[in-house]
């Protein structure tokens, strides 16, 4: 088992090595280079400058401005040297070995060149809203998809099951943002005006999300937080998942008919099990093993939706920064937001088949 | 010596205590887009207690669906079951009790072997959960002790070192082992009767041998009956008292084991023995039943049999065969020969089998 | 009353495959002709896949013709007497409405967002296509490392979040150009189609007709464009019409935010970019129809990409 995981992590080491190319490659190739929009910036003071220019090696030749960017060559060094950290291991190696801090292998995006802060600084703070977001998501899109395909499943060509079936064709069909723009008029506009229109808490009555303020408010009083935010929340889990429950909802549907039609169904009833031990016991646990690995690999898209539903909801979280990165062409915020949710498509890819590996016996190590 | 059954007993009447499991007129339709298709036609028999039947006919002659209509495994719809069928078991009409009730019956009074032991087995559980499932839901014992039953179970089927198997998922296990775990599991609550269907069919010839050994000796331990369905002739020798021959939906003949295998009187029986290959015949062309199993979308107007038959005339086509006395009460034959029409007929009809059985070299083909 | 049309195809074709395996001199061409006619019956009893081609024929015809009947030309179009800052809801001469401020024919916009919003759909997919065919059929051909290193590189292709990339470098390179635009959606669309040409060639490569024809001396060029090819015809057609609807809905979501086609075309992303700002006003059908257009079109070549798929496959029946 952990042999197993330990090759799959080894495979997935020339895959992340190729997306710092490209992400770097899109550095490069973009117009007017990083330092295009720098020199405006009134915020950037010249010791931000000099650090930056250092940091990127920008008057160094491309392969070694990457190896810097990476994290694999000192810059202070020269020479062969440039490979050799601190203390005298190779830069690459973790921080407590090499001394080395610059680079992304050390955890190190630079700086943002529309703020001046540290890109993890930035990314950091959009990144809890995001997890809150897409966790709940997470959570509703599989009990709603897994309930709805197993009970179609169950009671087939029901009109339960019919209505499903529409629901899945229009709902992969739909937008997810027009969704998003259709719910706000509904439930924000001037007509009904029941649900928040964006943001992630109600702004006349609690401080910023994330502000030092926030945390002492949300001490204080910690219900009337947590209800603000999920009041906030629905709109946009709701237009999250509807993509993915369509879809995963006809996925589980498929695998549970196939589960319930095999011989070992008969077999659970022969032996006078009750429906519910057959159905959710014999028939959903076999059921369920194609459906984690489909799972596994559309996590990430989870992130991509979060682009979209955030910056229709104004959730103050990874997507919005990544817009707002877009729009103001900051560079490193970019690469950083890329580099990091590109990670997580692999690592999700390769929990999607460590996960199959555990809940399947069949499966050899 | 011929007399048309005239009747089942009455409606509703229980069978004597003797009676484990008594079939009456069973019909199972299926409903498919163009109308329902009968896939068991009026069956009727019964077992007693301890005792052994076998279920003999050809794929599609309805011996499976017969098995699972008893079990009352098949889903309705599609399926569905005459109103005038009545299943007795241990003293009650079951296919009318709820299901719920039903399930109190399913795997522990009355337990089902299937014909193919990888699918069977659920992939995901190790087999002492598959089996101690069971124990714990109709014994109503502890953890500790549906464990140790199941242990129990698989040494009786010759398992070695069960206490370790237990751990092992069905796909550990060669084809041989997992069906001797689904006899562990049939027999884990003790059943009063063990359905068999095909359960040597998918597996080695070697290992159908030791199968079926097992069963009869475990029959035979527990005292429980068996209810043996297959097409192979042979098994049934060896393995039952009792025979049913089934064609098409509908009994052809029913007898003891030796009153069936060497004093046949349905064609189609004479036609299943015939195409043994035996030592006697050596030398000549073994004969074969021409045609297939009628379809059940199309069946044969009258006698379904009367396509494929030696023997058939005019008649055969026209009026269906009733399943007619040919001996004692329960030694019955549905075919015209044993009618007042077929008197004429008779006696050539059972000595060509007699010879077709003695020498090779039969093709049998319908007179001209 | 289409069933007894289907098991005959499903037979037919297995008695191709079965030609086929016992490698039979015959025509390839004609071999595809014949499964291209049966996948063609098959498809014709496929209802929904029939409704989809019928929307989607409509969809096309409007995309070609309305942009004629309704021109509409950001620079040329009249201004209104009195601008407005409120749009005007659906009415018997608007009957989509129509918009705030400037007051345009929602129902003109939709039908000339048709075109651009199509065009880039399709146009796209074909890019994508052919640099996902020639990559496949290089990794599949020569193998080797060249296979590893392409496939490699599809695998990060594959990790990046697409939707993310694009948005990007539509913005830094798009520059509101429709054709740079579609070169960008093109670029990112390939991966899918190379994996399953690649596939291709690695399972037929080895059968035995490709052997033969190899040893009577045909020519690796001609083994690929007749042999092979015709054979990963099907899959592709039924991912490609997935990579359609991803590079509609996708199209619009990046010019919804800006980042696409100049906001003074319209599409279907730039009408719904407009109404975003309205909506505290309540004007429903400003989103509405573009929206709807939109899951129109994506339902549509769902609907024939499910047909697709069930006339290609010989195991479909039902």
């Amino acid at each position: 088992m952990t042999k197993y995981i330990i090759r799959r992590m080894i495979q997935a080491i020339p895959v992340l090595f190729g997306i710092t190319i490209v992400v770097y490659g899109i550095l490069l190739a973009a117009p007017g280079g990083p330092t295009a929009k720098f020199n405006q910036n009134p915020r950037i003071t010249e010791e931000i400058k000099e650090k930056f220019k250092k940091a990127w090696g920008l008057d160094q030749p491309i392969p070694v401005q990457y190896c810097r960017w990476m994290g694999f060559c000192n810059p202070e060094n020269v020479g062969l040297q440039v490979f050799i950290g601190e203390t005298g291991w190779p830069n690459f190696l973790p921080t407590p070995i090499s001394g080395a801090t610059n680079g992304v292998l050390h955890g190190d995006f630079g700086f943002s060149i529309s703020s001046g802060e540290l890109v993890n600084t930035r990314i950091v703070r959009a990144a809890l809203p995001t997890l809150i977001l897409a966790g709940v998501a997470l959570f509703v899109w599989l009990v709603v998809a897994i309930l709805m395909g197993v009970y179609a499943a169950i009671h087939r060509y029901s009109l339960f099951d019919q209505a499903a079936t529409v629901f899945a064709y229009v709902g992969f069909a739909m937008p997810t943002f027009w969704l998003g723009i259709m719910l706000i008029f509904l439930f924000s506009g001037p007509g009904l005006n029941i649900l928040p229109a964006g943001g992630m808490t109600e702004t006349r009555l609690s401080p910023p999300f994330g502000s030092d303020e926030y945390w002492v408010y949300f001490g204080q009083k910690p219900l009337e937080a947590l209800s603000d935010v999920g009041w906030h929340l629905i709109l946009p889990v709701f237009t999250l998942v509807v993509v993915n429950i369509a879809g995963d909802s006809r996925f589980v549907r498929a695998s549970m008919l196939e589960a319930l039609n095999q011989d070992y169904v008969r077999t659970a009833k022969a032996k006078g099990l009750p429906g519910r031990t057959v159905t959710f016991k014999h028939a959903l646990r076999n059921a369920m093993l194609p459906v984690v690995t489909n799972i596994g690999l559309e996590i990430p898209f989870l992130f991509t939706g979060a682009i979209v539903t955030e910056t229709i909801f104004s959730w103050p979280g990874i997507g919005r920064l990544t817009i707002a990165a877009t729009n103001q062409f900051d560079y490193p915020v970019l690469m950083g937001v890329l580099l990091i949710s590109a990670t997580l498509v692999v690592l999700a890819n390769l929990l999607a088949d460590v996960a199959y590996a555990v809940i399947d016996p069949r499966i050899k190590f | 010596m011929t007399e048309t059954i005239s009747a089942t007993p009455p409606l509703g009447a229980p069978p004597d205590r003797d009676t484990l499991l008594e079939v009456r007129d069973l019909r199972t339709y299926f409903r498919v887009l163009d109308g329902t298709v009968p896939a068991v036609d009026g069956v009727s028999f019964s077992v007693g207690r301890g005792k052994t039947i076998g279920i003999v006919g050809e794929s599609g002659s309805g011996k499976s669906v017969t098995a699972l209509t008893i079990m009352r495994l098949l889903d309705i719809p599609p399926a569905e079951i005459g109103a005038e069928s009545e299943v007795w078991f241990d003293g009650r009409e079951i296919l009318r009790i709820p299901l719920n009730v039903m399930r109190k019956v399913r795997g522990k009074d009355m337990a089902m072997i299937f014909q193919e032991p990888l699918t069977s087995l659920n992939p995901v559980f190790t087999i002492g959960e598959q089996i101690a499932e069971q124990v714990r839901l109709h014994l109503k014992t502890s953890g500790r002790e549906a464990t140790d039953r199941s242990i129990e179970a698989l040494r009786l089927v010759g398992i070695p070192s069960p206490e370790s198997r237990i751990k092992q998922f069905p796909h550990e296990m060669s084809g041989g082992m997992r069906q001797r775990v689904m006899i562990a599991m049939a027999l884990s609550c003790e059943p009063k009767l063990i359905i068999a269907d095909e359960p040597t069919t998918a597996l080695d010839v070697t290992i159908q041998a030791q199968i079926l050994e097992l069963l009869k000796a475990i029959q035979q331990r527990t005292g429980s009956a068996l209810m043996l369905i297959t097409h192979d002739l042979g098994v049934v020798a060896e393995m039952v008292d009792h025979v049913v021959v089934m064609y098409a939906g509908q009994v052809v003949e029913q007898g003891t084991v030796e009153e069936v295998l060497l004093d046949p009187r349905a064609p189609y029986t004479m036609g299943l023995l015939e195409s043994i290959p035996s030592v006697e015949k050596r030398g000549g062309r073994l004969s074969v039943i021409k045609g297939v199993v009628p379809s059940p979308f199309n069946l044969p107007p009258a006698c379904r049999f009367e396509p494929r038959c030696p023997y058939a005339w005019d008649l055969c086509h026209e009026e269906a065969p009733p399943l007619s006395r040919v001996g004692s009460a329960d030694r019955l034959a549905r075919c015209h020969l044993h009618t007042s029409a077929g008197d004429s007929r008779r006696g050539a009809a059972l000595q060509q089998h007699i010879d077709a059985m003695r020498v090779g070299g039969t093709i049998r083909d319908a007179p001209a | 009353m289409t069933d007894s049309r289907k098991p005959q195809g499903a037979v037919a074709s297995d008695l191709v495959r079965r030609a086929e395996e016992a490698g039979q001199d015959y025509e390839v061409g004609l071999e595809s002709l014949s499964q291209m006619q049966l996948a063609w019956r098959k498809f014709k009893g496929h209802r929904l896949a029939l409704l989809g081609l019928t929307i989607l024929g409509i969809l096309i015809g409007v995309a070609v013709l309305g942009p004629l009947l309704l021109p509409y030309n950001f620079a040329t179009i009249p201004l209104p007497d009195k601008i407005v800052y409120e749009g005007r809801p659906p009415s018997a001469e608007h009957f989509f409405g129509e918009t705030g401020g400037l007051q345009r024919d929602v129902f003109r916009l939709v039908v000339n967002g048709a075109r651009t919003s199509l065009f880039i759909g399709f146009s796209s997919m074909f890019i994508g296509v052919v640099i996902g065919t020639i990559v496949g059929s290089i990794a599949g051909f020569v193998g080797g490392f060249v296979d590893n290193f392409l496939m490699r590189i599809v695998d990060v292709m594959l990790s990046l979040p697409v939707l993310f990339v694009i948005l990007v470098a539509s913005r830094f390179f798009g520059n509101g150009n429709v054709i740079l635009i579609v070169v960008i959606f093109g670029l990112f669309s390939w991966m899918g189609i190379s994996r399953l040409v690649r596939s291709q060639f690695l399972s037929i490569r080895e059968r035995e007709f490709v052997e033969a024809a190899r040893a009577v001396g045909v020519t690796d060029r001609r083994i690929i464009f007749r042999h092979i090819l015709p054979n990963a015809f099907s899959p592709i057609v039924v991912s490609s019409s997935l990579i359609v609807a991803g590079n509609i809905i996708g199209e619009a979501f990046v010019s919804f935010l800006g980042f696409g086609v100049n906001p003074t075309t319209p599409t279907w992303g730039n009408i719904l970019s407009n109404a975003l700002t309205f909506i505290p006003l309540g004007n429903w059908w400003w989103p509405l129809f573009p929206g709807m257009a939109i899951i129109l079109t994506v339902l549509a070549v769902n609907f024939i990409g499910d047909g697709l798929r069930d006339a290609f496959d010989p195991r479909s029946r039902a």
